[in-house]
């Protein structure tokens, strides 16, 4: 008797169990395979954009002594916020710091859009529910030495121990270059603050990160003159927003947003003169751009029903076009001219090898 | 006729230890000294090796902290790591809440125990630290002043209640009820002053405010859960029992990390809300399971007379329990309670680590990732720690002088 009444509740234990981790491993799956989301809907209902960004990275997404959330990345949530509510102010900063837990964030829909220096790679795209949007910033890997180490390349690195950050693309790429160039090497690994310590301690005789990381870390230094960074990149760290997959209403706003900020910059259209421009447009591309008539025309809609016609307007009056984002986030700490970021009209006067491949595809 | 030497009449011979104590402090020490520390030839070389190392750790240290630190990255965040994202324009719901707190401490301390002359050190150390950290700044006068008052509040409520007699009385009942009862409120009336009528919403609350809430929300949760749970694992009814221990088993099996991933992914779907309310059910039922065996111990530790005794005075079961048994299980089981109590509000960290909620070391994080304090990370940890290791003291401190007042350990 005894026995059949453990039975019965060792039995009754298993089903419940079972029952749940069903029920939980229902929605468990891969959180953009639920059918079309329409989240540009979702963050008018709320009145705010969900923003996963970074908190701890300089230049790109940190906070200043107010707590206020401020950076290159941060300026993209209020120009979409701007776009899609109309007030720039509207944004929720959540926090996206953690490289391991961005994506489920996204997944999970705690965040509308990730803007946290993330690389696009095929694989996050395919197998993460994540879906790019045009990149923000381009950036590669490099490598920094001491300037009297005699280091010139990575195949002078023989001998030499090698910081990288641990659980991030870098990692995975070191490892192939050398793999590749056929050379031992020593990888020291760490969090990213870790690894810059050790080696500005001398710990280490090589840093490897994306090279605007690098630049950004050797510029606030006293003694920035003992360092320099190598001219050899070897990977491409093109960093986009990402939102989820099967949502091209949403991923449609964000891309032509960013392109929108581009394009702004191309022809001349910044945050003191957007309000004129807009009110008397000089041609038609501008006044397709900014949403207006152009001459007593009809304006443009372009096919974008969730958002109104103005949405580009609004972002440009809310955080200026590219180029001031840029100037005024991260400015001289990670020079812009002649490199990937600048604009390819701006190439002319750059020298051989060198220039920049922001450019923006045609609104219209 | 014998000749008395000549003697002080005076003279009182004393023991040996006495005789000691006499003579001036400097030559004891010497004396201690020269026992101790030079008894021989290996004992004089390990005391000038370990005055050596001493030496060079506090020269360390002194330099470290009075040299070498740029203090500035703490003090420049004073908010950015204090409040966060926290509503600039409702700042005085924090200030009012602290004074609130510092109150129910001092009206705690005269109530129960009194202050001794380490407590006051203490007070006064705290309150320096504070100070130095308020005094810079926009606002710093008045954080100072908001910050002094608070201080002022915790000693008026110890004056008040230490000069009310302690012997059994109906005041001292109706002072005993009032204190309790308002302990037991602290939490919600905190909570909806932070919250409630135009606060903050619960996810602008950040850095050492988010600490300082979750860890009691998880304590008192904790303990609010553990109580049946302690009883059902102790009940005879075997389907009680078993639900009980597994889920004592099942929750103490897996690390806070694994449970706060579960408060992300699965909560979500189970009870929904803001995030920062799923992390509190998390802490909640993780600490209860540590709780409830605790409670379980000292239910077990009880002899078993004791509700023997109960029932033959006509007491019932739940009579015996609230008057007799709980009450004495309660009361043993407060040291390892109130080490889980430290060991949560230590794990409060890990909520940045899994969940998107910055509470103090992940704003400190934030903070040297100011360009202009990148190189400060060390000062920025090393602030963060001090932080947790002088709350967690408080606690420890706390906790003694209820067990002294209490009587345990004497019995």
């Amino acid at each position: 008797m005894r026995k059949l009444r453990f039975g019965l509740l060792a039995a009754a234990v298993v089903a419940i169990v079972a029952l749940v981790a069903v029920a939980c491993g229902d929605d468990d799956g891969d959180g953009g395979g639920e059918g079309r989301g329409n989240t540009v809907q979702t963050i008018k209902d709320r009145g705010e954009l969900k923003c996963g960004v970074k908190q701890t990275q300089p230049l790109f997404g940190f906070r200043e002594a107010d707590g206020t959330v401020v950076g290159f990345d941060i300026e993209f949530c209020k120009a979409l916020a701007a776009a899609v509510l109309k007030d720039h102010t509207k944004v929720e900063y959540i926090d996206a710091s953690d490289a391991s837990t961005r994506f489920e964030l996204l997944n999970e829909e705690e965040i509308d859009v990730l803007i946290r220096t993330t690389t696009i790679t095929a694989s996050r795209d395919r197998e993460l529910g994540v879906d790019f949007a045009q990149t923000t910033f381009y950036t590669g890997q490099g490598f920094a030495v001491r300037t009297d180490s005699g280091i010139d390349s990575t195949s002078d690195m023989g001998d030499a121990i090698i910081c990288v950050q641990t659980g991030t693309t870098t990692e995975q790429n070191v490892a192939d270059h050398f793999t590749d160039i056929g050379l031992e090497y020593d990888p020291q690994g760490g969090l990213s603050q870790d690894v810059a310590d050790a080696f500005f301690s001398g710990r280490c005789d090589v840093l490897t990160a994306d090279a605007s990381d690098l630049a950004s870390r050797i510029a606030v230094r006293d003694d920035a003159g003992d360092y320099k960074i190598l001219p050899q990149i070897i990977s491409k760290e093109p960093l986009a927003p990402g939102v989820r997959d099967y949502d091209s209403e949403w991923k449609d706003v964000v891309n032509w947003v960013v392109h929108g900020l581009i394009r702004a910059e191309e022809i001349g259209i910044t945050k003191a003169n957007v309000a004129q421009m807009a009110a008397d447009p000089p041609n038609t591309e501008v006044a397709r751009l900014l949403g207006v008539p152009f001459q007593g025309g009809e304006v443009a809609a372009l096919g974008f029903d969730s958002v109104d016609p103005q949405f580009i307007q609004r972002a440009i009056a809310a955080v200026g076009n590219y180029g001031e984002i840029y100037d005024r986030t991260i400015g001289d700490n990670i020079p812009r001219a002649c490199t990937l970021n600048d604009l390819v009209i701006n190439n002319s006067g750059c020298p051989d090898g060198q220039g920049g491949i922001q450019y923006a595809l045609p609104y219209r | 006729m014998v000749d008395m030497p000549a003697q002080n009449p005076q003279r009182i011979v004393l023991p040996p230890h006495r005789e000691r104590a006499r003579r001036p402090r400097i030559v004891r020490f010497r004396e201690w000294a020269r026992r101790n520390l030079f008894n021989s030839r290996a004992g004089t070389a390990l005391t000038i090796i370990t005055a050596a190392i001493l030496a060079l750790i506090v020269y360390g240290v002194v330099y470290f902290v009075f040299v070498d630190a740029n203090w500035r990255v703490i003090t420049e965040n004073r908010w950015l790591l204090f409040a966060g994202g926290y509503p600039m324009d409702q700042e005085w719901r924090l200030w009012f809440s602290v004074m609130f707190v510092f109150l129910l401490i001092g009206l705690t301390y005269g109530t129960w125990a009194s202050l001794g002359r380490r407590d006051h050190l203490f007070i006064v150390l705290a309150s320096g630290f504070a100070i130095l950290l308020l005094a810079h700044g926009g606002a710093a006068i008045w954080s100072t002043i908001w910050y002094l008052i608070a201080v002022g509040l915790l000693y008026a409520g110890y004056a008040i209640m230490i000069r009310m007699p302690r012997d059994a009385s109906r005041g001292r009942t109706l002072q005993q009820r009032s204190v309790a009862g308002l302990l037991v409120a602290a939490l919600p009336i905190v909570l909806i002053v932070l919250l409630a009528f135009g606060g903050a919403r619960p996810r602008e609350l950040e850095g050492f405010v988010l600490n300082l809430v979750l860890a009691p929300v998880g304590i008192a949760g904790g303990l609010i859960i553990a109580i049946p749970l302690a009883l059902g694992r102790a009940s005879r009814m075997r389907a009680i029992s078993w639900t009980c221990t597994t889920y004592i088993e099942v929750v103490r099996g897996a690390p806070l990390l694994g449970w706060l991933f579960v408060a992300l992914f699965i909560l979500d779907d189970v009870i929904g809300g803001e995030l920062i309310v799923r992390a509190m059910v998390v802490l909640a039922v993780f600490t209860a399971a540590y709780m409830a065996e605790y409670i379980r111990g000292a239910l077990q530790a009880l002899p078993h007379g004791q509700s023997e005794a109960a029932h033959a005075v006509g007491l019932n079961q739940f009579q015996s329990m609230q008057l007799i048994v709980m009450p004495q299980a309660l009361r043993i089981s407060i040291p390892p309670m109130v080490g889980q109590a430290i060991s949560i509000w230590k794990d409060t960290t890990l909520v940045t680590v899994i969940l998107p909620l910055r509470e103090l070391k992940g704003n400190a994080d934030s903070a040297i990732a100011q360009f202009e304090f990148t190189p400060d990370r060390i000062e920025a940890y090393v602030f963060v720690a001090v932080v947790f290791w002088v709350v967690a003291f408080i606690m420890s401190r706390i906790s003694q002088r209820v067990e002294g007042s209490l009587g345990i350990g004497e019995r």
